[in-house]
């Protein structure tokens, strides 16, 4: 039978709805600043794949907030929110004593880093 | 098939001035995407890739990969409210994702490597069988509703074992939902499929997901739109991650998507709960059927050199 929502899984709720507002508030920040900044001084941009920036270089962009090195660490926030957000419903749910849906999400937690490995190991 | 990822789209040599003309375009597309994405529980990509491919001639893979991240950018933003209006089934949600993200797994590295033309007819096979099933099924909803179908089902034993079940209420006919969950054998298949669609296709599955866990498993349809445009941030991710490292993501591109989409979903999910299945069915059906017919255009001309009547896209 269909069951009222309990308190354990209102935990879950605020969770998830936490973490998934505030990544869109903070990659849409960097995002509309990027764009900002880049029509500040227009440039012709190749419609091709995209030259990835090093960890350094992103740092130093974002320091003299540089529009690619913006929309990069946007990107980036953006790709990490539902995978913080399933990593804290993880937890959630192992602080409510719900093993099952540890299991799960753990399964789905694991999914990504295989994705992560395969993407560094062999996809160039 | 090509050798490598970045091999496929080395014919793509366009070079566009990032002005304001250029960024309002791309902004005005995602924002219509992110409306009608929230509005039936897909991400938006459904819009997305055929317009960067149609309006502004982006390789395929290129308009994959901006549309991947726009779906996480309507996820987050529709999916936070479907979460807080509560009309989202968190752990059916989370127990599908095991399937979507190995899909989404399998479908982008075959993306990487599959030819453009073949992954335009293959989206267009999808936007054609989309609009069928939404205007086959534009009344089911309303009328299993009224019926009180939804609560009466018996939970199969993985919905039991899981408690899968849920409700929620609804604005439209003002009375609280309840509804049971079975099937999930076949939604977990359903998932997987859709997974693999997304990161093949750059779209976030949600269409697949709403009418499994609508048709089979016993779910209505404004709480199977909620808890897909949950799925399908972690289902789109997978696909951006390996679209990222395989530099394919095009930053410039993506950002006025993703500000777009985000605004569009946010004012879609604002309006969902208060409207009725059967319209967005309707609009939806028709607005496939068109989106399909450039798709497959664009793919008879990159193989065959076969040129269809225009329909204006």
């Amino acid at each position: 039978m269909p069951q009222q929502l309990q308190p354990a899984a209102a935990n879950v709720y605020a969770v998830v709805f936490r973490v998934l507002f505030w990544g869109m508030v903070a990659s849409t920040t960097l995002f509309a600043l990027g764009v900002f900044r880049a029509l500040q001084h227009p440039v012709a941009i190749p419609l091709a794949n995209a030259p990835l920036l090093s960890v350094h270089a992103t740092w130093q962009g974002l320091a003299r907030l540089d529009p690619a090195s913006l929309m990069l660490a946007a990107t980036l926030l953006l790709i990490l929110t539902p995978v913080v957000r399933v990593v804290l419903a993880c937890i959630a749910f192992g602080v409510d004593h719900d093993p099952k849906f540890v299991a799960v999400t753990g399964i789905v937690l694991a999914v990504i880093v295989l994705t992560v490995i395969l993407g560094r190991l062999g996809l160039r | 098939m090509c050798k490598s990822p970045r091999s496929c789209i080395l014919n793509a040599p366009l070079v566009m001035l990032y002005s304001l003309h250029f960024v309002a375009v791309l902004f005005s597309v995602a924002v219509f995407a992110g409306f009608f994405g929230a509005l039936l529980g897909v991400g938006g990509g459904i819009f997305i890739v055929p317009a960067l491919v149609l309006l502004f001639q982006l390789p395929v893979k290129l308009a994959v990969a901006a549309s991947l991240v726009s779906v996480i950018a309507t996820s987050n933003a529709g999916g936070s409210s479907y979460v807080e209006q509560h009309i989202t089934n968190l752990r059916l949600g989370m127990f599908l994702e095991v399937f979507t993200t190995l899909g989404a797994l399998s479908g982008s590295i075959l993306a990487l490597y599959l030819n453009e033309w073949l992954m335009l007819l293959l989206f267009a096979t999808l936007l054609f069988y989309m609009a069928a099933t939404a205007y086959i099924t534009r009344h089911h909803d309303d009328r299993r509703i009224a019926a009180g179908g939804y609560g009466d089902a018996t939970p199969d034993a993985w919905s039991r074992r899981l408690s899968l079940s849920g409700n929620y209420h609804d604005h439209a006919l003002d009375r609280q939902v309840d509804y049971v969950v079975r099937g999930t054998g076949i939604g977990a298949f359903v998932s997987y499929l859709a997974g693999m669609a997304s990161g093949l296709l750059g779209v976030g599955g949600g269409v697949l997901k709403v009418s499994a866990m609508n048709r089979s498993m016993n779910v209505p349809m404004k709480a199977a739109v909620g808890t897909s445009k949950m799925m399908i941030g972690v289902t789109a991710a997978v696909g951006s991650i390996l679209f990222f490292l395989a530099g394919l993501i095009h930053f410039y591109v993506v950002a006025p998507v993703a500000l777009g989409t985000t605004a569009g979903a946010e004012l879609g999910t604002l309006v969902m709960n208060r409207l009725r299945s059967v319209v967005l069915k309707r609009i939806f059906a028709v607005l496939m059927l068109y989106l399909a017919y450039g798709m497959l255009a664009q793919a008879l001309a990159l193989r065959f050199h076969l040129v269809l009547p225009s329909l204006g896209s």
